[in-house]
């Protein structure tokens, strides 16, 4: 898996899927949190690496 | 009615070691143990992933143990809370890693934070166990 993104919403996926079924009760709560927290971490890590973009070194 | 209650909280406290040594053992198994099937597979196969990948993007499972590398012990323990699939990935042959690989980080990242989940579903086991959730 050489492709950073890939590993990126690999690694996101599974674990929104293990906090979802942590800290939520019911399938419709735990599909929401896992949707939010799959978004959270890819759109976090995507503004972070744009912010990091000017300081290559 | 107290007596009843007291008799189902004794074979929950009961349950409760068993089903942890289970998870931490391998992920999942203590929700297994308990009865809770599909989560217990859920964890198994998400954490099972997890791991697996870490390993086959070349993760180091070195065990390093003792303060001269604080981050480094640390890091042999969120990998050690894994349990058996740990081990037993050592056992096979794959402690090394490959360092010069551009997915070792990422290994270590997935094997790292797969045994630091594992913890947490340990902990759910036991809040399981005792009737604190479903």
């Amino acid at each position: 898996m050489a492709s950073h993104l890939l590993a990126l919403i690999v690694f996101s996926t599974l674990v929104s899927v293990v906090f979802a079924i942590l800290l939520r009760e019911n399938g419709k709560d735990r599909l929401r949190f896992a949707l939010m927290t799959f978004g959270a971490f890819v759109l976090s890590a995507v503004v972070v690496g744009w912010l990091m973009y000017p300081f290559p070194n | 009615m107290d007596r009843e209650r007291a008799i189902v909280d004794e074979r929950r406290a009961g349950a409760a070691i068993p089903a942890c040594l289970l998870a931490l053992l391998v992920p999942g198994a203590g929700h297994l143990y308990l009865g809770r099937i599909t989560k217990g597979l859920a964890f198994l196969g998400a954490i099972g992933a997890l791991f697996v990948l870490g390993v086959l993007m070349d993760a180091g499972l070195q065990m390093h143990l003792g303060f001269d590398d604080p981050l480094a012990f640390l890091r042999s323990l969120a990998q050690m809370a894994l349990g058996v699939p740990y081990f037993l990935a050592r056992a096979l042959g794959f402690e090394a890693g490959k360092v010069t690989s551009v997915t070792y980080e990422y290994g270590n990242t997935f094997t790292e934070v797969g045994g630091l989940l594992n913890i947490l579903v340990v902990l759910d086991a036991y809040d399981v166990a005792v009737g604190r959730k479903r």
